[in-house]
């Protein structure tokens, strides 16, 4: 799993490389998590994730649940179809705005 | 296809995705069904690694094995750990998984995901030996 974190003026451009599965989840919520801070923007790009587990969507509602407590936006771009669909049955996906491309998902932010 | 054996750890999990995937290629299924089985046997293997293993205090392997015929490909996963049916586990229910997000507990969701995403799934005790099932038909029917 790689991870590479941008800023773009205000906003944290977080492009995830890799499955997201119960061994990766863990390190990817360490370092995603302390970007939500107070107001803050961040851009989830998982255009390159081919697999994601439930320990995936757990990351995504911690990471969720504290960009909200910080009155922050969270975007995420590039859901696979796969992805989309374990997020749909599982209640996920309308939580969340999501987009195509980063250049969708940047001009929501902005 | 020959047996895939690993250690019960959260390593062993891109492994197994690998060999699923192998699988499910040679069985010639289509790229969501594919997907579906790869999920499965991923959110049962984590159940197993993370429950039957670590929190038991134990350690021991799996053991994968697909066997294809002409109308299913099965996949068998096999553990050394503590008796764990996941059938008899508290799947999350229709209210619980319509919850705004700030509501949700996360319990069962992988299995539910896993039970959900297969076309059979069973589960045998034999010996010490916990035997999971999942089966994927071939052709549609």
């Amino acid at each position: 799993m790689e991870i590479t974190i941008k800023n773009l003026k205000d906003i944290k451009v977080v492009k995830l490389v890799g499955d997201v599965d119960a061994s990766t989840a863990p390190s990817v919520q360490q370092q995603l998590v302390p970007l939500a801070e107070l107001n803050s923007k961040i851009l989830l790009d998982m255009t390159q994730v081919p697999y994601m587990s439930s320990a995936g969507l757990r990351m995504l509602l911690t990471l969720y649940r504290q960009t909200s407590a910080k009155d922050g936006k969270l975007v995420l771009v590039g859901l696979s179809e796969d992805l989309q669909d374990t997020m749909s049955v599982t209640g996920f996906l309308d939580f969340f705005t999501t987009g195509t491309t980063l250049e969708e998902g940047l001009a929501v932010l902005n | 296809m020959e047996t895939l054996i690993v250690p019960g750890t959260l390593d062993s999990l891109g492994a197994i995705g690998q060999y699923v995937t192998r699988a499910t290629s040679a069985a010639g299924l289509d790229k969501k069904a594919a997907y579906k089985l790869r999920l499965a046997v991923d959110e049962i293997a984590t159940n197993i690694i993370t429950h039957g293993y670590q929190e038991a205090g134990l350690e021991g392997k799996l053991y994968l094995y697909a066997a294809i015929d002409e109308s299913i490909l099965t996949i068998f996963l096999e553990d050394t750990g503590i008796i764990y049916n996941p059938k008899q586990q508290i799947l999350p229910q229709k209210e619980e998984l319509q919850k705004v997000l700030d509501e949700r507990s996360m319990g069962g969701l992988g299995i539910y995901l896993a039970l959900g995403g297969v076309d059979e799934f069973h589960y045998e005790r034999v010996g010490n030996r916990n035997r999971n099932i999942f089966v994927m038909h071939r052709i549609m029917v």
